[in-house]
Order: C-alpha cells, then sequence, then structure tokens
C-alpha cells in the first residue's frame, strides 16, 4: 500500500508535466484535441495524488515505522485521531496536502470549465499545472514522504507534543485550501497574459475564488490564532510573528482582491489592477509557504530545516513570482482597460479600500522581511515584533474601518457621501452613544479603549443599515420590506455580515487589550485568588497518566458568592516522555463572550505552583467575529451569479443581435 | 475643475498616503526594531538608557534563583560573559539549565537586564535560531552529528 | 506482485486519460459566444434587481446600456483571424505526451521507490508467529500488552530480565519495581532489581542497589546474586579485602556447577591482584602471573560481561555525541571500578578533549579522577 502511494505520487507527477505542457502548446496551436488533454489529466492527477494521500494516511493509522515519516512523527499509543492528524503535522505529509488541495481545486476547474472558452481552460489548467509539477519535483526531490526504513524500528518518536490538538487537525486543512485556492485566481490571471485579453468570464470566476479561498484562509488564521491561545497558554491571540504574518498578508491582499473583483465583475473595471493583485496575493501565499517550510524562521512550525529545501522553494518562488511579475509587465499595456468612475462613488470607495489593505500588506510584508534583510546585509539580528506594528498597521486599518460603511452605501459610478452620511446618522449616534457610556460608565476605560468599542459598534450597526436601507425599511410598508428584505441579493447579506463579523472581531481585540485582568501568584493548595468579579480557589495538583503522556493536573474551584464551589476549571502541565517535552494545557472556562484562563507554572516543593490567572472580556469575540465573517463569505458564494462557472449555454447564443436593444 | 485636473488630484492624494505610509514605516523600523545581542556582543554595542533589546544565550548551570513569589533570575551567558537577568512571570515550558533562550526587555539602573518576555522557542535540537548561530560562529556549540 | 499489477493498472489509466481526448474529435466553440453569454446573465440580472426596486429604473438603464456596448465592442473584437492548426507538430507532441506517462513514471520510481519493502503495520508485525519475530518486536508485543493491562505482574515479571539482558537497565528497573509492587516482594526479583539498578548507574552498586539487594537476602541469605553484588558494592567503597574475603565466603558455599562460580572466582583474583602490595608486606605469597591468567581465562562470567558490554556501549554513546559531562563521568569511573586503569585515563583525556578542562564539567571531572586516583596532571 505504502509502495502503490509513492507510485501514484510519481504517476501524478508524470501527468503534471503532461498537464502543464500539452494544453498550453494545444492553445497556442489552435488544437482542440491537445487543449482537451487538460481536463482529464488533471483529474486523473488529482485521484492518484488522493490515492497517494490516502496511502500515507493509512500508514499513520497503521503506525507502519518502516515509512521513515510515520517512524519521525508518530508513536503506537498516540491516540488514533492524533495518529490521522499526525499525517498533515510534519513537513512532508503537510507538502503532500498543499499538493493535493492544489490538483483538488485543478480537478475542480476542469470539471466545473466546461463552458469556459476552451483556450483559456487550457492555459489555466497549464498553469495549474506548473505549480504541481514545481511542488511534486519538490516533493520528490527534498522531502519524499514514503522514504522508507529497512528493517523498520519497533517504535516512532512521536509527533510534537504540542501539535497533539485538534486545533491542528483544522488549522493546516484550512489553512492550505485558502492559500492554494488563490492559485486558481492566479492561473486564471495568468492565462489571461498569456492569451492577451481578459474574458467577461474571467471576471465571473475570479470572484467566487477568491470568496472560497478567502472564507477558508480566514477559518485557517482564526484557528490557527485560537490554538496558539490555547496551546502554547501564554493567553495571547496574535503574537506578529512571521509565521502568523506569513498568512495574514495573502489574506489581506485577498481581502483586497476580493473588493477589486467586485469592480471587475460589475462596472467592469480594475481589470489589470484585479489581475495584478490575484498574482499578487498567490505570490503572497507561496511567500508564505517559503518563509515557513524552508526553516528562515524559527517556529513550531519549521519542523525541519534543510538547506537544500530551502534553496528549491526559493527557486519556485523566483520562477513563478518572477515570471509572472515580468508577463504582466510585458502584456499588460495590451490589455483593455475597463470602464471610468468617478472617485467619490462605490468603485471610488472599493479603491480606497484596496489602497489601504495593500498598504497595510507592505508594511506586514517589510516588518517581516526587515530582519531576514538586515542579517543578511549586515548580520545584524534584529527582531521587528508588536510595537512596530502596532505603530503603522494600526493607524492604516483605523481610518479604513471609519470608512466601511459607507462602501456598501455608496452608488455605483457616481455616488453622494453627504446623503450616505445622512443614512449613517443613527449609526454614528450610537456609536458615539457607545463612546461615552465605555468611558462614563466602564471602570478603567481608557479614551482608546472608548472609542474602540464606538468604532466597533458603527462597523456593526453600519452593516445592519445597509440591511435595513436596501430593504427599504422604515420607507415602505413593513410587508414590502420585509419581501423586499428577503428578496435582497445574497451578496448584499453577505457583505453586511461580514463588516459585521469584523466589528465583532474589533470589539473582542479592544475588550481584551483594554480591559483584560491578569494575575501571576505562587498559590498554595485551598488558596484562593480574586480576578475581576470571581473568586478562585486552587484544590491541589494530582498526577494522572495519558495514553502516551502523564500530566499533573491542577484544580481550581470557581466560588460563588456564598463560598460554595460553583464550577471546577482544570489546568494541567503536560510532559511527554518520548520527546521529553513540557506542555502546558491551559484551563479556560467560557462565560458568556468572555473567558477565564488559567496556566500553569513551575511546581515549588510544597504542593505549592506558579499559576498565572487571566479575566479576558469578550476574547471569544475575535473568533467569533471571524466566524461571522466566514459565514458573510459563505452567504455570498450562495448568490445565484456566484456560481462557479460562466452562466448556462443558451441556444440562440450564436444570435447575439437578437439581445442588443 | 476639470476631469483631467480631478484626475491629477486623486493621484496626488493617493501618492501623498502612499509616501505618509512608507515614512511611516520606516520611521517605526528605526524605533521599533529590537536588536538581538548576545552577552559578550554588549560590550561592543552602544545602548541608550532603557532602550529594548533582545538578549540571547544559554541559561547558565546554577544560575537559576527564585525570588519572592513568581520573581526569577537567571544567567544567560555565552560561556564568555553572562548577564543577569530578572524576570517575573511563568517560564516557558522549555526554560531549562542549559538551554538557549531569548528574553526581551531592557537594562534597568543596576545594570542587571529586566525581562518582560522569556522565549525558550525551539527547533529539534531545542535551540533557538539566533542562539544557535551565534554560539557556532563562537564555536561554543555543535550541532549533534546523528 | 500485486504491487506490481496495481502500478501496471494505474499507469494504464494514467495514459488513458492522456490518450483518450487525443483520439475523439472535438470542435471549438467561438470565444465570443462565452463573453455573450455572460454579457446576456448580467442584463437580466439587472432586470431582476430592477424589477425588485433594489436599483432606480434610471441606474438600470445606464446599467443596460453599458452591458450594450461591451456586446458592441465585442463583435468587433470577434473579427480576430482564427488560428489554423497544423498538423504534424501537436500529433507529435501528443505521442510523445502518451509515452511520457509510463516511460517517466516508471523510470523515476525504478530509481527512487523500494518495491520490495512491504508495507509493515504495527499491529500485524506484533500478531505474527513468535518465531518469526525480532526480540524487539516480541518485546514490543509484552509492552503493548502491559500497557492495556498495566496490573498483570506476571508480565512484569517476564520482561524484567529481558529488559536487563538486553541493556535496557532503566526499563528494567522500572519492570521490577511493578512486578514486587503486584506480585509481592522474592528473593530474585529483589536481586534483579538490584541488579538492575547496578545496570543502570553503570556498573556502580548504588545505595538503593544495597537496599535491594539487602531486601533479598532477607528472604533467602544465601543468594548467590546479591551476596556477589553486595561484596561488589565494598569493593567499589575501596574496601578491598572485605570484598575478597566476602567472595571467598561466596565461593566457598557455592556448588560446583553455580553460574555465580566463574564470576566470583575472577572477583576474587582481582581483588587479589589489587590488594597484593598489602599482602606482600603480610607475607603472603603474591599471585603467580600464572594465576592471573588463569583466572582472566576462566571465561568473564555472564555478569562482569555484561556490564562490560554496557559501558563499551556508553563508550561509543559518547564518541558519536561528547557533549555529555554526565556520560563521562559514568564513563571513567566505571571502567576505574572495572579495574582498568589505562581505558579509565584515556577516556578522561577524551573527555577533557570534549568539554574542555578548564570548564565546569571538566573541572567536576578532575576531581572525580582525582578521587579515583588517576592521574590529573596535564
Amino acid at each position: 500500500m505504502v509502495e502503490t502511494g509513492h507510485f501514484a505520487l510519481i504517476l501524478a507527477f508524470a501527468l503534471s508535466l503532461v498537464q502543464s505542457l500539452v494544453p498550453l502548446y494545444g492553445a497556442y496551436k489552435g488544437d482542440t484535441r491537445l487543449m482537451a488533454v487538460g481536463g482529464p489529466v488533471t483529474v486523473t492527477g488529482f485521484a492518484l495524488i488522493a490515492l497517494s494521500f490516502a496511502a500515507l494516511t493509512m500508514a499513520y493509522v497503521q503506525s507502519d515505522f518502516s515509512v521513515a515519516n510515520v517512524w519521525e512523527n508518530s508513536h503506537s499509543l498516540q491516540p488514533l485521531i492524533y495518529k490521522f492528524t499526525g499525517t498533515w503535522g510534519n513537513h512532508e505529509g503537510s507538502m503532500l496536502l498543499w499538493v493535493l488541495i492544489l490538483s483538488f481545486f485543478g480537478a475542480l476547474v476542469a470539471a466545473f470549465g466546461s463552458n469556459l472558452p476552451a483556450t483559456l481552460r487550457a492555459n489555466v489548467l497549464a498553469v495549474q499545472g506548473w505549480i504541481g509539477t514545481a511542488f511534486l519535483l519538490f516533493i520528490l526531490i527534498t522531502s519524499n514522504p514514503f522514504a522508507r526504513l529497512v528493517p523498520a524500528p519497533i517504535e516512532g518518536k512521536d509527533l510534537n507534543p504540542i501539535l497533539q490538538d485538534i486545533g491542528l487537525a483544522v488549522h493546516p486543512p484550512l489553512l492550505y485550501l485558502g492559500y492554494v485556492g488563490f492559485s486558481v485566481c492566479f492561473s486564471f490571471a495568468v492565462a489571461a497574459l498569456i492569451e492577451g485579453r481578459i474574458d467577461a468570464a474571467w471576471a465571473r470566476w475570479v470572484r467566487p475564488w477568491t470568496l472560497a479561498a478567502w472564507v477558508f484562509l480566514t477559518g485557517g488564521i482564526a484557528m490557527g490564532s485560537y490554538w496558539a491561545y490555547y496551546e502554547l497558554g501564554w493567553g495571547g491571540f496574535w503574537f506578529w510573528d512571521p509565521v502568523e504574518n506569513a498568512s495574514f498578508m495573502p489574506w489581506l491582499a485577498g481581502t483586497a482582491l476580493l473588493h477589486s473583483a467586485i469592480v471587475m465583475e460589475k462596472r467592469s473595471a480594475l481589470k489589470i489592477w484585479t489581475l495584478l493583485l490575484a498574482i499578487l496575493t498567490f505570490s503572497l501565499s507561496l511567500l508564505g509557504t517559503f518563509l515557513v517550510r524552508s526553516g528562515v524562521l524559527t517556529s513550531v512550525h519549521s519542523f525541519a530545516s534543510d538547506p537544500s529545501r530551502g534553496v528549491f522553494i526559493l527557486c519556485i518562488l523566483t520562477l513563478f513570482i518572477g515570471g509572472s511579475l515580468a508577463l504582466f509587465a510585458f502584456r499588460a499595456s495590451q490589455l483593455a482597460a475597463g470602464g471610468i468612475f468617478h472617485p467619490i462613488s462605490r468603485e471610488g470607495a472599493l479603491v480606497l479600500n484596496n489602497l489601504f489593505l495593500t498598504t497595510a500588506t507592505a508594511t506586514v510584508l517589510i516588518g517581516t522581511l526587515y530582519p531576514l534583510v538586515v542579517e543578511a546585509l549586515f548580520g545584524d539580528k534584529i527582531s521587528v515584533g508588536e510595537p512596530f506594528f502596532n505603530l503603522t498597521f494600526g493607524p492604516l486599518m483605523i481610518p479604513l474601518l471609519v470608512v466601511v460603511p459607507f462602501g456598501p452605501l455608496l452608488a455605483w459610478k457616481r455616488g453622494d457621501v453627504f446623503a450616505v452620511a445622512q443614512r449613517l446618522m443613527f449609526a454614528f449616534g450610537a456609536a458615539l452613544l457607545a463612546v461615552l457610556v465605555t468611558y462614563l460608565f466602564i471602570d478603567g476605560a481608557s479614551v482608546f479603549a472608548a472609542l474602540g468599542a464606538g468604532l466597533s459598534a458603527w462597523l456593526v450597526l453600519g452593516a445592519l443599515t445597509d440591511l435595513a436601507l436596501k430593504a427599504g425599511i422604515g420607507n415602505v410598508a413593513p410587508r414590502m420590506a420585509l419581501r423586499r428584505f428577503v428578496g435582497l441579493p445574497r451578496s448584499v447579506f453577505g457583505t453586511a455580515i461580514a463588516h459585521l463579523g469584523l466589528g465583532l472581531t474589533l470589539l473582542g481585540i479592544v475588550g481584551v487589550l483594554s480591559f483584560e485582568k491578569e494575575a501571576i501568584l505562587v498559590m498554595k493548595p485551598g488558596q484562593v485568588v480574586e480576578i475581576s468579579d470571581y473568586r478562585l480557589r486552587f484544590d491541589g495538583l494530582t498526577p494522572v497518566r495519558g495514553p502516551n503522556f502523564t500530566e499533573d493536573q491542577g484544580h481550581f474551584s470557581l466560588l460563588g458568592i456564598n463560598g460554595q464551589p460553583s464550577d471546577v476549571i482544570m489546568s494541567s502541565k503536560r510532559f511527554y516522555p518520548v520527546r521529553q517535552m513540557p506542555t502546558t494545557e491551559a484551563g479556560i472556562k467560557t462565560m458568556w463572550l468572555s473567558q477565564l484562563y488559567i496556566s500553569l507554572g513551575d511546581e515549588a516543593g510544597d504542593g505549592s505552583v506558579v499559576v498565572r490567572v487571566w479575566w479576558k472580556p469578550l476574547v471569544t469575540l475575535i473568533w467569533g467575529g471571524s466566524l461571522v465573517m466566514m459565514l458573510g463569505g459563505f452567504v455570498s458564494l450562495l448568490d445565484r451569479r456566484l456560481r462557479v462557472g460562466a452562466p448556462a449555454r443558451r441556444k440562440s447564443a450564436a444570435k447575439p443581435a437578437a439581445v442588443t436593444p | 475643475m476639470t476631469r483631467k485636473q480631478k484626475r491629477l488630484s486623486v493621484i496626488a492624494g493617493a501618492l501623498a498616503f502612499l509616501g505618509a505610509a512608507t515614512a511611516l514605516t520606516f520611521y517605526a523600523l528605526g524605533q521599533k526594531a529590537s536588536y538581538f545581542y548576545m552577552p559578550a556582543d554588549l560590550q561592543t554595542a552602544t545602548l541608550q538608557p532603557g532602550q529594548r533589546i533582545r538578549l540571547g544565550g544559554l541559561v547558565e548551570n546554577g544560575s537559576i534563583l527564585r525570588g519572592q513569589g513568581t520573581q526569577v533570575e537567571f544567567g544567560v551567558t555565552d560561556s564568555e560573559k553572562t548577564v543577569k537577568v530578572r524576570y517575573t512571570g511563568i517560564l516557558p515550558d522549555l526554560f531549562r539549565e542549559g538551554q538557549g533562550v531569548i528574553t526581551e526587555g531592557s537594562f534597568g539602573p543596576d545594570g542587571e537586564f529586566i525581562a518582560d518576555s522569556v522565549l525558550a522557542k525551539h527547533d529539534e535540537n531545542y535551540m533557538p535560531k539566533e542562539v544557535a548561530d551565534s554560539l557556532k560562529a563562537k564555536g561554543v556549540w555543535q550541532e549533534t552529528t546523528q | 506482485m500485486l504491487f506490481w499489477i496495481i502500478a501496471a493498472v494505474l499507469t494504464l489509466g494514467a495514459s488513458l486519460a492522456v490518450l483518450l481526448p487525443l483520439t475523439r474529435q472535438t470542435r471549438a466553440r467561438d470565444d465570443a459566444s462565452h463573453d455573450l453569454e455572460v454579457y446576456r446573465d448580467q442584463l437580466g440580472e439587472v432586470d431582476r434587481d430592477a424589477a425588485r426596486g433594489l436599483i432606480a429604473a434610471a441606474d438600470a438603464e445606464q446599467a443596460r446600456a453599458e452591458i450594450a456596448r461591451r456586446i458592441i465592442r465585442l463583435d468587433a473584437e470577434n473579427a480576430r483571424e482564427p488560428k489554423k492548426a497544423s498538423q504534424l507538430g501537436p500529433r507529435l507532441v501528443g505521442m510523445i505526451a502518451v509515452l511520457a506517462v509510463p516511460l517517466l513514471s516508471w523510470g523515476v520510481y525504478t530509481a527512487i521507490g523500494s518495491p520490495t519493502v512491504p508495507s509493515q503495520p504495527l499491529s500485524a508485525r506484533l500478531s505474527q508467529k513468535p518465531a518469526d519475530s525480532s526480540v524487539d518486536e516480541l518485546i514490543a508485543r509484552a509492552e503493548a500488552h502491559l500497557v492495556a493491562n498495566p496490573s498483570d505482574g506476571r508480565g512484569w515479571d517476564v520482561l524484567a530480565p529481558v529488559y536487563l539482558r538486553i541493556g535496557r537497565a532503566n526499563d528494567a528497573v522500572t519492570a521490577y519495581r511493578n512486578a514486587i509492587r503486584i506480585l509481592g516482594s522474592t528473593t530474585a526479583r529483589q536481586a534483579g532489581l538490584g541488579e538492575a539498578i547496578a545496570a543502570a548507574a553503570g556498573g556502580i552498586v548504588t545505595s538503593d542497589a544495597r537496599l535491594a539487594f539487602e531486601a533479598a537476602l532477607k528472604l533467602e541469605p544465601a543468594d548467590a546474586k546479591a551476596r556477589y553484588f553486595l561484596a561488589l558494592a565494598l569493593a567499589q567503597e575501596g574496601k578491598i579485602s572485605d570484598a575478597a574475603a566476602a567472595w571467598r565466603l561466596l565461593a566457598a558455599s557455592l556448588p560446583a556447577d553455580s553460574p555465580w562460580r566463574a564470576a566470583t572466582e575472577q572477583a576474587i583474583a582481582q581483588a587479589e591482584v589489587r590488594t597484593a602490595p598489602v599482602k606482600e608486606a603480610a607475607g603472603a605469597p603474591a599471585p603467580s602471573q600464572d594465576d592471573i591468567d588463569a583466572a582472566a581465562s576462566m571465561s568473564s562470567g555472564d555478569r562482569t560481561a555484561m556490564i562490560e558490554g554496557m559501558v563499551a556501549t556508553l563508550d561509543e554513546k559518547l564518541r558519536q555525541n561528547p557533549r555529555d559531562p554526565e556520560g563521562w563521568v559514568r564513563l571513567v569511573r566505571s571502567y576505574q571500578v572495572l579495574g582498568k586503569t589505562d581505558l579509565a585515563q584515556d577516556a578522561l583525556g577524551r573527555a577533557y578533549a570534549a568539554l574542555g578542562r578548564d570548564s565546569e564539567d571538566g573541572r567536576k571531572l578532575t576531581e572525580l579522577a582525582g578521587s579515583l586516583g588517576l592521574d590529573v596532571t596535564e
């Protein structure tokens, strides 16, 4: 079975080579048969890679330690779920997952793209083939997950304990679905450059793919953030760690792409810009893969650093980013520019959005790469952390968030800011009220906290106002308004929901940053600590034996008003003997939107232990808001007009005169 | 305003915005980037009082002193020089004697390094990359050959 | 065999995926018709939005006009020359593509694959016939069983001596302790525990080990293993003559076929060598060179061989990974205890080279070496 997987992977590599060259040549020569090869080859390649991935997963589940990759990252005593997720909890396996998702998307294009113009489809599949070939070659040469060990060891080296977590089961696949989803937009962009013309269908395709990729990427980042929050035991939700930035940059650029694609689809404007953004977004995804995989950065993600891998990925990176940008520079002038619009208009608002988002992407990029550049040039080691990003990213985001509610309310082509401002009076008033209430009635609220709360309220209410106005609530009879509300296009709902989610996430961030309370102390059993309005009693440590670890569980009782325990929270320190590694399992108690977070430190001799307790108000909104954003993207994706693929073929299509008004 | 003037003013606005963002970014890089030092590098470094730096090295054997409550002191060494570090809080899981650490903070008036964060991030050799590179450069530490 | 069949089927499928489209005649559709469909759909969309009252009538009219303009532009673009397909190039490319798939995949697989290595799921390896399994696999099976039934004392009892024999002394200690906890204390288990602790400490009979041996003797005062090791403990403390006396007592009481006889006699011989000057002074005859040779040739007993084996393993480990101060301490001490002063001296030199003589670890080593009577001058 293992060798079948290995063979299938090699066969898939051969097919992807065919996929990268034959349809391209066919499109160039106008040979329909060669172009038609792209579809079946892509689908078969996907089936083979899926087989290969299944074989590796099987090896993990069955603890087949004759596979070097399994031996290095698994253990027979690991719970089944972590044997399973261990498949992608390591460099080789995660690269295979990357390629699996890439080929899956390629297969989707092949399967649903039958209505695309033949040359466009052939070129898109060929570009997908290039990416697939490069990464399959990378896997086969530098990181083959199917390398064997003879004789097979009897026991594995265990999966890195901090990756033995359910968060990891979800985080990489979601993130990769996002990263790789942008590859489709990239392929369409490059195909358009190769052909030298932008089809109307391109606009239709790029938006759903961007949306889908964006939804997954949002989920992946939120999941990663939550995982770091509870698994690392530091209680932080975002560290501006280079690896986090690596996933955040494609998200920012992808968000910009999402918005410019709207302009392109609706108004046929910003075509070239959108094309460039599509290339940049996927380039940033590749850069993210490079930063994380090459071992240039230190983090839990750099499973193993092997210089040859770094060089290989750098080559892929240069080839794709450099090549596509060169093609862009060469061809962009030949592409027909789109429609024109007034600066004050929906298009104008979306351009403003793009300006801010791409600039923000650039600051994050600079902050992330600057240490690498300085080290390469001067040999100085520096680190760029939170203070830098607070100073640069923050000022860029705040004005953007302020103008968000205006965008959806402006008319296309030529808008009226004052009319929109009038319509937003209610939301503005309510936001102002939120500022005052926060400042005056909540203890310890700073001006920053109050303004942050106000901005959150502004975003949430602005989104709701948009829906209310579009449904005509207040202007027409309630029944009519309801009918119109139900009849609103899904994409309108999607926009409002996503903007609302943004407001919620912001509220969560403001809540934690401004009102978080923290206590670090040495606690003896029976001792009580007060934090915010809660009283927490430490009941002692008990040693417990898990399947492949031992742990000291610290038990805490949440005391009610009468001093009786009303709830129990458990936080523990684990030790994984195979890797000789300790981990912290934070004890988290969710109360409505807020959380009590307990993490254990070192044990003193007499049964007392260092305890760190946080009260994190509204913290769940950070990820809850992200979920709402994802929901918004998903609802938008359900819009009939956004369904993947060009519209259905019609018999009368051959007679254009019939529809020209 | 003619259409051309309008377009020019929009472009000028965008360029001004980008210029401001660029200026801010580089100002922030100058102000907020923290340099990484090993204890022996500090002799030659010129530090402003209170300047934030990252100090990396190995936790000196036998140097960990637990004080009142959660305060802890330890020495960070690169085998040439040792710097005393004071930290209040929970040490990371992988913090042990002889392991590589990175601490971030600034020097106090008494010459002790007051850290507000201690990282013991690790690759498979339990060694932060910066620390490993510097120690290798000094020939103190070799990767185990396996 | 099955693998090759599957591989052949996969290759065939993949080649067909390339071949079939090449044999089928497809007619190209005009590119413009796709764009037209998109625009028609957009027109319909505008109509629906207008009907629902989402956009004003004037806006709708404007949008329709814009789409119409695009359709007109489309007609103009449509006049592009369709490319004429030439015949030879594409045929050749198609043929190369079809051939490339099997050739490339089989070629690469032959180079990097391992077709002869079967899959080896752990459960299958653990359930094969015991005779076919390696010792490691048998142990793994027993371990898996004990993880599921940690209170099976008999299992621990069986596993403990096996661990000891293959050099996993720490696991042997755990296994003996578990067996004693569950099944109760016996002479054999206590003595085994002591031996395991000593083995884990690199051959040193530590105080823990001594406690275990004493417990064994309490149950069976004549137990040879316990007596042997307790005497060894005396020797390690430097009380060579006491040790020799204890060994002589032991040797006298051992039956002729006892496995301990050889080891004991060798120990006596070694002890006599080390105490020789003292004995000379006391007028006792020094053992002749022949005696020593005889003692040496008396087959180094099981236990001594085992300890020596472990010391050799440690030595080897330190050659590969010299940055292990504790390992060096153990190695130097072990060699000296085994009476191999020159090897101990050599190990000390290597330890200095690896750790640095003036490092803290180096100084610790110097201290130790001094106490063991090794030469520590530079």
